[in-house]
Parts: C-alpha cells; structure tokens; sequence
C-alpha cells in the first residue's frame, strides 16, 4: 500500500521530489528550536487550515464538484467541539472525544446534504449554490443566536460574540498533569496530522478509488458503463473532503479556544476556493503548497489592512480564472519542467541523427 | 377577518417584491448566457449606493433612483466586456471570476467609503386596515416588481431586441448564422441584468443600512429564485416568485426569518430534485 | 443452469420518446457464445436498443433478462458488474486522460500491482497503442479511440460484449483486424452483439443476424438467411414499409 504514495494522479515521485521533501519535513521538525513561541503558535495557526483546502482539492480538483460549502462544515466541526468540549467538561480524553464527534458531525452532515444532491442528481454550478446556500444559512443562524436561551447543554452559541470557553485539546500525560496541545505540542500535532493527512491522501488518489474519482469527473457516464456506482464515489469524496474541513474547524476551535459565524459565512466561505483555484486544484501537493504561501501573505497584509488583503484574495481568483485557470503554482511547475526538457529533447534528437545518419 | 387576510397578502406581496426584483436580473443574465453572476449583489450595491448619494446631492428621490438603475447597467456592459464575455462556454469559471470581482468590489469600497453610509430615510406614507398599519413604500416595491415583470415581457416579446434575445436564448449559433449581433445581445443583456439588478437596490435603498457588503443580504433569496425558475425568464421566475414568497410567508409566520430561510433551501433541494430545469423547464413540456 | 438458455433475452420491449416510437415490441435472443449483428436502416432503432439493453435508457414497456435473472430495473453499472460491457457510437472514453490510464480504469477492476501493469502493456500490444501511451485519449485518432474504447470494453472481461458501430471510420485494414479480435474473442467464450452497417464485415464475423426496421424485428435469421431474403434488401432500399 505505502507504494501508492506515489502514482499517476499526484505529481512528484521521484529523488527530485522526495529530497527537498524530507528536508522541508526537517525543517519543520526542528522549526521550534528556533522560532520563539508566538511564532510556533503562529505557524500552527496558518497550518491548521490547510486541512480544509486539501479537502475542497480532493472534492473539486480529482472529483470535479465544486463546493462551496468548506466553511460550512468548518463551522460544524468547530462548533461541534465547542459544545461537546464545553458539555462534556473539557479534561483530557473528553476533548479527544469532542474532536472525534465533531469530525463525525460534520461528515454526517456531509453524507445527507451530499446524499440528497447527488441522489437527486444536481451538479455543476447548482451544486456550488446549493453549498453556498446551506453555508450562508448555517452562518445566518448562528449570527442571531446572541440569547442566552441560545445554547446547547452549558454552551451558549452567542451569536457575533462568539463561542467561548471551551478547553483546548489535551490529553492524560505521564506525571499526572494532561498535555495540552497548545503553543509547541499543538504545533507538533499538527504537523504530525499534516504530514498523515498528506500521505495519505497521495494513497488514496492513487489507489483504486482514486482512479474512479478522476474517471468520474471526466466522464461520469462512461465510468458507470465501466461497472462503478458514480453516485457512491461522488459522495464517499465529498464527505471526506468535508470532514477535513470539520478538522480544520476543530484546530482552530482549539487554537484560540474562540469560534464565531465570521468563520463561516462571506467572506470567508470564498477563502478556500480562492486557495486552491490559486494554486492548482487538480494536485495535491501544489494545493498544499500553494495553500499555505497564500494564507502566510494573507496575514502578511491583515496585518496592515485587511481590506486589502481580501481585495487580493478576489484579485487573484480573477487572475487565476483569465489568465492560468490550471492554477499558478501548477502552472509554474509546468514552466520549470518546460525549461529543462527542451534541452534534453533536444540531445535525444541530436543522439539520435547521429546514430541514423550516414 | 379581512384585515388578517390582507395583513398575510401584504407580506405574501412584500416577499414576493423581494424575490423578484432580487432575482431578475441574475436570471436574465443566467437564462441568456448560463453565468451565474456572483458578483450580482454588487451591482444591487452600486444601485443603491448611487441613488442614495444622489439624494444627499440634492436630487429627488425618484431620480436618483432612475439614475442608479442606470449606473449599475453601465458597470454592468463594461464588466461583460472585460471579464464575461471571455468565459461564455465555462459557467464554472464565470462564476468564479464574477466572485473574485464580488470580493474586489466589496473590499475596495470598505477601503474607500467605510463600512457604512449615511442612508435615506423610507418615504413616509401609511394607512390602516383594521388593527393593522401598512407600510406605502413597501407596496410601492410590489408595484415595482409587476412592473419589472411587464417590463420584462415587453421587451423580450415586443422588441427587436427580445426577438433576438429570444433567439440566441435558443441556439446562439444559428441565430448568428441569420445575422443577430450576437456579441451586442449578450453585452446588452448583461447590461438589462446589472440594470435590474441596480434597480432593485435603488428601490431598497430607502429601507436599508447602506453597507458595502449588503449585497449579501439578496444572495439567497437572488440564487433560489433563479434557480427553482430556470433558464426561462418569462416563464420561470414570475411562478417561481410565488411558490417561494408562499413558502416563506408561510414559514416567517410559523417560526420566523431562520426557518423561513431554511425552507427557502429546502425548496430549492426539493424542486432541482423534481424538476431538474426549474418551473421554466416543466411548464415549457406541459404546454408543448 | 438450463444450457439452451439464452446470455441476453428481451421480451416485448418498446421504447417511446414523447410522440416517437423508437423501439417497439421487440424480442430478441443472444445466445451463450455466439456472434450476433443487429442491422437495419438508420432510424431503424438499433442504437436504441442497445441503450435499453445496458440501462442507459428505461424501457416504457418489456422486460430484459441476462444470464438468466431480470435485470430491467438495474442501472447501469449493476448490469457492467454483472458482465455486460459496451462500446458507444461515439467514441467514449476519458479524454483527458492518458490512453494508459483509461485502460488502467478499466482493467482495474480484475487486477492489482504489477499484474495490472503487465495487463496494460499487454492492451496496449494488442491495441497497437503502446507508441501513444502516455497521450491524452482525446488527441488520438478517430480509429484509435475507437479501437482504445473497444480495448476498455473487453478489459472488463464481460461475458457480452455490445459494440455500436465498432467499425464507424475505420480503414479496411483496421475494419478486418476488429473481426479477427472479436472472432478471437468469441472463440474465447466471449458472446458478441454489434450494430453494424458495413457488410462485409457482417459477413466476417456473424452468426446470427436480426433485421431490425421502424424499431420493430423485421427478419431473423443466419447471416446466409439475412442475405438471401430479398425483403430486407427492400428495406434497405427504402421500397416497402
């Protein structure tokens, strides 16, 4: 199985690739040692997201679906550990409990908004705005749940404000005290979930089911005239695809103990399309990459205007759709390769005149 | 007893003038061309926006209004020839790209006007039916909304113009192979939707917190409209407006705005199940 | 398992789009084994038919039963699993995708590892393809998506085989290589229905043959029968109704 991790449908497999892999890897292993804290919890931050753009990768660049619910299921999975973190007390294995829960409350929802319109048979654009709907909806409510009769069990929704309140993820420890994943453990953890959720999606796309995935977005009738049940795949993906996103929702729960609607509704639901249309969403590792070097100059500017920094964010979904709808980064890695085979066609070819000629 | 059913008629009509005039210039544009115009709510912005600056000039109201119509329609043929009119055969992309402009309109003028604008008040006028009192203004929007709808009709079935339209609604190829100006159909109706769309802000505008982003606040309602009518203007939206504006009168009343939205959704999951092309697409087979 | 018992048996089946009577009351049997072309004018109903018969489209009346069990409400893929297999009219295949990962999709559902990868090569041998293999379907040949659509089709290992048109656009030469394949599939155990409206090449490879015309059987019979029967010329000819 750990040969999947490299195959047709994912760029990069060899020594090229997987050197500067493991350095990078490296890297951010050693990252703490040299970073002070507020920087390590920052980067952990900008990592935790990109859970969800490797999901709207996996929906929209293998699956062809174009979702526009990501920030939904975020909201979901973020929520969900609020309130099952707040209700279940917040100690050790009860907030592993709520990461679990939650993750699965958002694939639930996944798996029956999903059912309902694959089932029904509504795709393309229809699909984008039945998501978006669902997502505008999802953050309308949670925006006038300011009450305090609002809540679920002990944890208030409290509408704009904010949920509040709820315990980091931590979990029993050698010498009594819990580890709380917060500040460098956190950090830890997520690279650790990156690098796990990485691989193995590479596995997936390139296993069985990922060859399915791709053949269904190309040409769903002609994948079911080959014996493949297109509607069972289409929403296998979009569930995964989405419980990523509850994921994300969770670390950043988790992160800064603080969820509210903003995190759900415009403009933010844009963000992850604006990621990974930017980066090229018909590949794993470029999304990744992309994802993140986008998120870090997103912050870069917030810092300095955040207007400006969402006004780029829209720009670059322009520029992205007239001028490289592949995607930047893939584009980019195209260029690169352009740059060196050329020369080596042209050697072959020098190689092979002087064979023939006489 | 007459003045609850008139009380509940008001509110059907105030939701259906909501609907309406949200959604006919996003389905103009999506029955024409199959683009979804993300970036529909920020013309419905610069309608407003227009109309609301002119009056603090100094214009009358009605003329400002008249004048942000006409604002959004401009922006609106000038982004078709800029940005759509290269992503007709790719209703993904379009969508996409009209977001990205969404987000760009939306944030520069943050960036430029702040976050809020000093509004207009809505145009006094009330009467009473029983224990009851209406508003005039709002069934002045109901007033409007007929009038966008006859608008509509007249235009695409009196009009050389419509003709055309109508045509390269059809079969664009065809329809320039005989000659209609294809290009100027789609740049003018895009042009008709951003219009609309302009109008329909310039009407709200006496009645809401002028914001940048409260385009937002017509998106669902816009989307679900267009959608539950399909690709035919004439013979979608206008059935679609009622089923819809029921549904949510109905739904308001029983639980409030949330579970009316929610129905709202619900419809919309429930008609695309049913009726794949929209009300448009079934009462064009029943009528063959 | 009654051995007379026919791989593919429609019962009165009939087909309406709105006014249009596409395929009417038409029964047929494919038995195990055999090479069977279904011909007949254009209009005639045949592409219909086939349709019907992989469950691409729902029969407004009849019944189809394959291997046996009635399979009229399966979609599509149910009836693939269960050994049916088609290549379309117009070439269907994943265009985008590289000529070997088409056959990877279809093949993978027999074989893993490194026997998928010799399976590919082997296609790719037999489909004289393996020059154009990391090419996208798409910019192949007319000739040679149909021929790699035919590859995808038996990569499934069906026991029937359902080719529309599979000479659609071919040379001569390329047109008598497909009735050796599909001969030699058939010798293999592989049972053949093809719609076909090249001659000769019906007369290379069928068995049987049904006529069909206005969406209805008009004649059956062997293909000496087919040819002898001066109605079916007729037909053809657009003399009689």
């Amino acid at each position: 199985m750990l040969k999947l991790i490299n195959g047709s449908q994912t760029l990069g497999a060899t020594r090229a690739f997987w050197l500067p892999f493991v350095a990078v890897v490296a890297a951010m292993l050693v990252y703490p040692v040299f970073a002070d804290a507020y920087s390590v919890g920052n980067m952990a931050y900008l990592l935790l997201w990109v859970f969800m753009a490797m999901g709207l990768c996996l929906v929209w660049g293998y699956g062809g679906i174009l979702s526009f619910g990501q920030t939904l299921f975020f909201g979901i999975g973020g929520y969900g550990y609020g309130v099952l973190a707040i209700n279940l007390g917040g100690e050790s294995a009860t907030t592993v409990l709520a990461l679990a829960l939650a993750i699965l409350a958002s694939g639930a929802v996944a798996a029956v908004l999903g059912y309902f319109m694959i089932w029904g048979r509504i795709g393309g654009v229809f699909f984008g705005i039945v998501t978006l709907s669902s997502t505008l909806v999802l953050a309308f409510f949670l925006g006038q749940t300011a009450g305090p009769e609002w809540r679920v069990g002990e944890a208030r929704l409290n509408g704009f404000n904010g949920m509040k309140d709820m315990a980091p993820l931590n979990v029993p420890w050698f010498g009594g005290e819990p580890l709380y994943f917060e500040g460098v453990p956190l950090y830890y953890l997520v690279v650790g979930l990156l690098l796990v959720v990485y691989l193995g999606l590479r596995i997936l796309l390139n296993s069985r089911f990922g060859h399915v995935v791709v053949a269904v977005r190309e040409d769903p009738q002609r994948a079911e005239l080959l014996g493949y049940d297109v509607r069972k795949y289409q929403l296998a993906t979009f569930v995964i695809g989405s419980m990523l996103a509850g994921l994300s929702g969770v670390l950043y729960t988790s992160w800064g103990q603080f969820i509210t609607p903003a995190s759900v509704g415009l403009p933010a639901a844009s963000m992850p399309i604006v990621w990974v249309a930017f980066s090229g969403r018909s590949d794993l590792t470029a999304t990744t990459v992309g994802s993140f070097l986008v998120l870090w100059t997103f912050q870069a500017l917030t810092v300095h205007s955040q207007q400006a920094a969402l006004l780029l964010m829209g720009a670059m979904l322009l520029a992205t759709v007239m001028l490289a709808p592949q995607g930047f980064v893939i584009g980019m890695v195209q260029l690169v390769r352009g740059v060196f085979a050329p020369r080596r066609r042209r050697e072959a070819a020098t190689a092979m005149a002087e064979e023939g000629g006489s | 007893m007459f003045a609850e059913i008139f009380s509940f008629a008001y509110q059907f009509a105030d939701v259906f003038a909501f609907l309406i005039l949200a959604a006919a210039g996003l389905a103009i544009v999506f029955g024409m061309m199959g683009v979804i115009n993300m970036a529909h709510g920020e013309f419905i912005m610069c309608g407003a926006y227009v109309t609301v600056g002119l009056v603090h000039a100094g214009l009358p109201l009605v003329l400002a209004q008249a004048l942000g119509t006409l604002a959004a329609g401009v922006v609106g043929v000038a982004v078709e020839w800029t940005i759509v009119r290269k992503l007709y055969k790719r209703p993904l992309d379009s969508l996409l790209a009209t977001w990205g402009l969404s987000l760009i309109v939306t944030q520069g003028m943050l960036l430029i006007f702040g976050s809020s604008l000093a509004g207009i008040g809505t145009p006094q006028g009330s009467f009473s039916i029983g224990a009851y009192t209406f508003s005039t203004y709002r069934l002045v929007l109901f007033g409007c909304a007929l009038a966008v709808l006859a608008v509509i009709y007249l235009v695409f079935m009196r009009t050389r113009f419509g003709i055309h339209a109508r045509a390269t609604m059809q079969n664009a190829s065809i329809a320039q192979a005989t000659g209609v100006r294809v290009g100027r159909v789609y740049a003018l109706s895009f042009g008709l939707g951003a219009a609309l769309a302009g109008f329909c802000g310039a009407m709200y505008a006496p009645t809401m917190t002028l914001m940048p982003t409260m385009g937002a606040a017509f998106l669902i309602e816009s989307f679900v409209t267009v959608v539950v009518g399909g690709a035919n203007v004439l013979l979608g939206t206008a059935p679609a407006g009622v089923v819809l504006a029921v549904v949510r009168t109905a739904l308001n009343g029983w639980g409030g705005q949330i579970i009316g939205q929610i129905g709202m959704l619900l419809a919309v999951i429930v008609v695309i199940r049913l009726l794949p092309e929209g009300l448009s697409g079934w009462l064009a087979r029943r009528t063959r | 398992m009654n051995a007379a018992a026919p791989l593919l048996r429609t019962t009165g089946l009939s087909k309406r789009f709105g006014g249009h009577t596409a395929v009417s009351e038409v029964g047929i049997d494919i038995a195990q084994g055999e090479i069977h072309c279904l011909i007949g004018p254009n209009g005639a109903g045949k592409s219909t038919l086939f349709k019907l018969v992989v469950g691409m489209h729902e029969p407004t009346a009849g019944r189809i039963e394959f291997q046996g069990r009635d399979v009229t409400g399966d979609r599509p893929f149910r009836r693939v699993q269960q050994g049916m297999s088609i290549k379309m009219q117009t070439p269907s295949v994943f265009r985008e995708l590289p000529v070997r990962q088409n056959l990877h999709i279809a093949l993978q559902h027999h074989v893993r590892g490194a026997e998928l990868a010799r399976e590919e090569d082997r296609l790719l041998e037999l489909l004289d393809l393996a020059r154009d293999q990391a090419k996208p379907a798409g910019a192949l040949a007319h000739g040679q998506q149909q021929w790699l659509e035919i590859g995808m089709a038996i990569a499934l290992r069906p026991a029937l085989l359902l080719m529309d048109e599979p000479t659609a656009g071919l040379s001569p030469e390329e047109t008598f290589r497909t009735g050796e394949l599909i001969r030699e599939l058939n010798a293999g155990g592989m049972t053949v229905l093809a719609v076909e409206h090249d001659m000769a090449f019906v007369r290379q490879i069928a068995q049987r043959v049904t006529v069909l015309h206005f969406g209805k059987v008009f004649a059956e019979g062997s293909i000496q029968e087919i040819v002898a029967d001066p109605r079916v010329a007729e037909i053809y000819l657009g003399k009689t109704q």
